[in-house]
């Protein structure tokens, strides 16, 4: 339910902003990137309306807007029940499938590229380890469900603090991603033996009395600080004592020992202690150095507001208007928040085949992808050929519900019923595939004429 | 009609614009540079998911900066960015020595890109501050930079912490951009 009211909140917070609604993209700036994106994302949010310029205006528009708000809340009710439902026994019938068809589902991991881990025993193992307890909550800030892990320290950690320790350098932390990296065998393998967030935070955090850790909400200075001197300078590390009373006392303990284990315990220390001060040399230099720019700039700067990718994957134009003479040289322009990418043109053609695959970020909250075909003109201002927007709420929750999923039968999750109110042609289903979540849309482009435009949506969650 | 003039005009005497692809494995310093040549600043970064875009105006030259994310599952996205683009920047964590292999096969698959063809490229060996980073003639031998034909490259060691070589780098590729390669 959690889900319904927040996707009624962001609907809330766009409606309030259509009174901000600012103007269209010129010809010749579009894509790029800076002003003119950030000009155009608050533009009007609807959903499949027909009205002319885009935007709310009269009584007949706000009873149509209402309606399409009762529609999408419809949808994300019965969604997020669906949902619910099939989350209670995808985990069995997924166990299920693997023993069932094991080839199958390794052959088509191995098919795409983009998929991170070949090998779905990795992927397994990856999985069984983000699972296991302590390994739930980021080991420096505690936010839940951590993606990203530092190899080298063997712990899990979220994407706000992976940004801090890949700042240490590869000598100190090599950080790599649950979802977006390759992993070899050796390396899960070698994550697995370190024992992971509660294990090695006991190593690290032994002598923490008097500091407290940062909290999910933490600002990135007082992350950072903890960060370097839990893994950099070592602070609340067992094996180094600040003290040279404690040194002793450490080394005359390893004396009871062998001879050898003495040896090689001494080095450990001389060479942790000349490492501590390598970096509290170089860290002096370099804090100044933030400091300075955090007085200039407070804000991170990065992506930490994202929470996902979309893959957009520009398939045809049917049947688009006619710009030039007897024909168009069309294009499309996607837009999502500030962000923007243009597919080719193609020339001379009113049912282009793009099949182009575009990637864009995705905010939060997670505004409409609109989509603006444009008829490219060597002289003159590029000329509109309709326009369309989608709320990809619906798709970001499936994917963030079913990011985990290992089901490798394709599974519909929800369906986007075509009618009059709206802009679909035919019903448009979201549905997860090789545990891609998936959604296929073909729709009648707006403010224009004719002309129909067919895209497929693929989203990868990334909360963290 | 004013339009078409303002372009004319632009296209011959004005502010000349380039199109920049800034590549590189993931945590080599990308979005760091990027903004280093933007705002002259040091900002605190997390790993890129999708890209970030900037214009950089630098010696008369409009520059759009694109930073794509370096993650294994992201690189095979770049190519959508790759139409139009003049010059490529291609980073590389000189500390990060056991991925100089991966850098350097990552590094030639971008220049066999047809679309890259007349794109000029520069190579950022970063992270000089950190201990046991490789000089640039190492990197230079590392990623092959000698086996590179028809076209204009050149390679500056950087610190985007520090702010050092960003800016000499950019001086070549603007004077290599303004001279007519890319």
């Amino acid at each position: 339910m959690i889900g319904v009211s927040s996707a009624r909140f962001q609907q809330r917070r766009f409606i309030s902003s259509l009174s901000n609604a600012s103007a269209r993209v010129e010809d010749g700036d579009l894509c790029t990137g800076d002003t003119v994106l950030r000009r155009n994302a608050f533009l009007a949010y609807l959903f499949y309306t027909n009205k002319d310029d885009g935007l709310m205006s009269d009584a007949a528009d706000h009873a149509r807007l209402k309606q399409d708000r009762c529609l999408l809340f419809l949808f994300n009710y019965f969604h997020q029940i669906f949902l619910l439902l099939v989350l209670d026994w995808g985990p069995s019938m997924s166990s299920r499938q693997e023993k069932a068809n094991p080839i199958r589902q390794s052959m088509s991991i191995r098919q795409e590229r983009a998929n991170p881990i070949h090998c779905p025993d990795l992927v397994r193992r990856l999985e069984e380890l983000l699972c296991h307890p302590g390994n739930e909550l980021c080991a420096d800030c505690g936010s839940p469900d951590p993606k990203w892990v530092s190899l080298n320290v063997g712990v899990f950690i979220c994407i706000k603090c992976s940004g801090v320790h890949r700042s240490l350098g590869v000598h100190i932390s090599k950080v790599l991603s649950v979802k977006l990296d390759e992993w070899t065998a050796e390396q899960v393998e070698a994550l697995g033996e370190m024992g992971g967030n509660t294990i090695l935070n006991a190593k690290y955090e032994a002598f923490l009395s008097g500091c407290s850790k940062p909290r999910p909400d933490s600002p990135f200075e007082e992350r950072s600080d903890f960060i370097r001197r839990k893994y950099e300078l070592l602070q609340f590390s067992h094996c180094i004592e600040r003290n040279a009373s404690s040194l002793n006392t450490c080394l005359s303990s390893a004396a009871s020992s062998s001879g050898s284990e003495k040896k090689s315990y001494e080095k450990q220390h001389t060479s942790n202690r000349l490492q501590v001060l390598g970096h509290a040399f170089r860290n002096s230099w370099r804090r100044k150095d933030e400091q300075k720019s955090t007085s200039k700039k407070g804000s991170t700067i990065g992506m930490v507001e994202f929470v996902g990718l979309i893959k957009v994957n520009v398939v045809r134009g049917t049947n688009l208007a006619v710009r030039d003479v007897v024909t168009s040289d069309p294009y499309v322009i996607l837009t999502l928040g500030h962000q923007s990418m243009k597919t080719r043109v193609i020339k001379n053609n009113l049912n282009p085949v793009w099949n182009e695959r575009i990637m864009l970020s995705i905010p939060d909250p997670v505004p409409p992808l609109k989509l603006q075909v444009y008829d490219k003109d060597t002289f003159s201002t590029d000329d509109r050929m309709g326009e369309a927007e989608i709320d990809i709420q619906p798709l970001v929750s499936a994917a963030k519900a079913y990011e985990n999923s290992t089901i490798s039968e394709p599974m519909h999750l929800g369906k986007w019923l075509a009618n009059e109110d709206n802009t679909l042609i035919k019903d448009s289903q979201i549905s997860v595939v090789e545990g891609k979540v998936r959604q296929e849309i073909t729709l009648r482009l707006q403010n224009v004429e004719r002309g129909e435009l067919e895209i497929e949506l693929e989203c990868v969650p990334l909360i963290q | 009609m004013g339009l078409v003039f303002t372009k004319l005009f632009s296209s011959l005497f004005g502010n000349k614009e380039a199109r920049i692809l800034v590549l590189g494995l993931d945590n080599a310093g990308k979005t760091t540079i990027l903004y280093r040549m933007q705002m002259g600043e040091v900002v605190s970064t997390i790993p890129t998911i999708g890209f970030n875009v900037e214009t950089v105006q630098y010696n008369n030259i409009k520059f759009q900066v694109w930073d794509l994310g370096g993650q294994t599952s992201i690189r095979p996205y770049w190519r959508c960015y790759f139409p139009n683009t003049q010059a490529i920047i291609y980073v590389v964590d000189s500390s990060d020595t056991d991925r100089l292999v991966i850098a350097k096969e990552e590094f030639h698959a971008i220049l066999e890109e047809e679309e890259l063809k007349g794109a000029v490229v520069l190579v950022y060996a970063n992270k000089q501050d950190l201990p046991g980073a490789l000089d640039d003639a190492t990197i230079t031998e590392a990623l092959e930079l000698h086996k590179i034909k028809n076209r204009q490259w050149a390679i500056y060691k950087t610190s985007a912490i520090k702010g050092e070589g960003i800016f000499e780098g950019l001086d070549w590729l603007s004077n290599t951009l303004k001279a007519g390669g890319g």
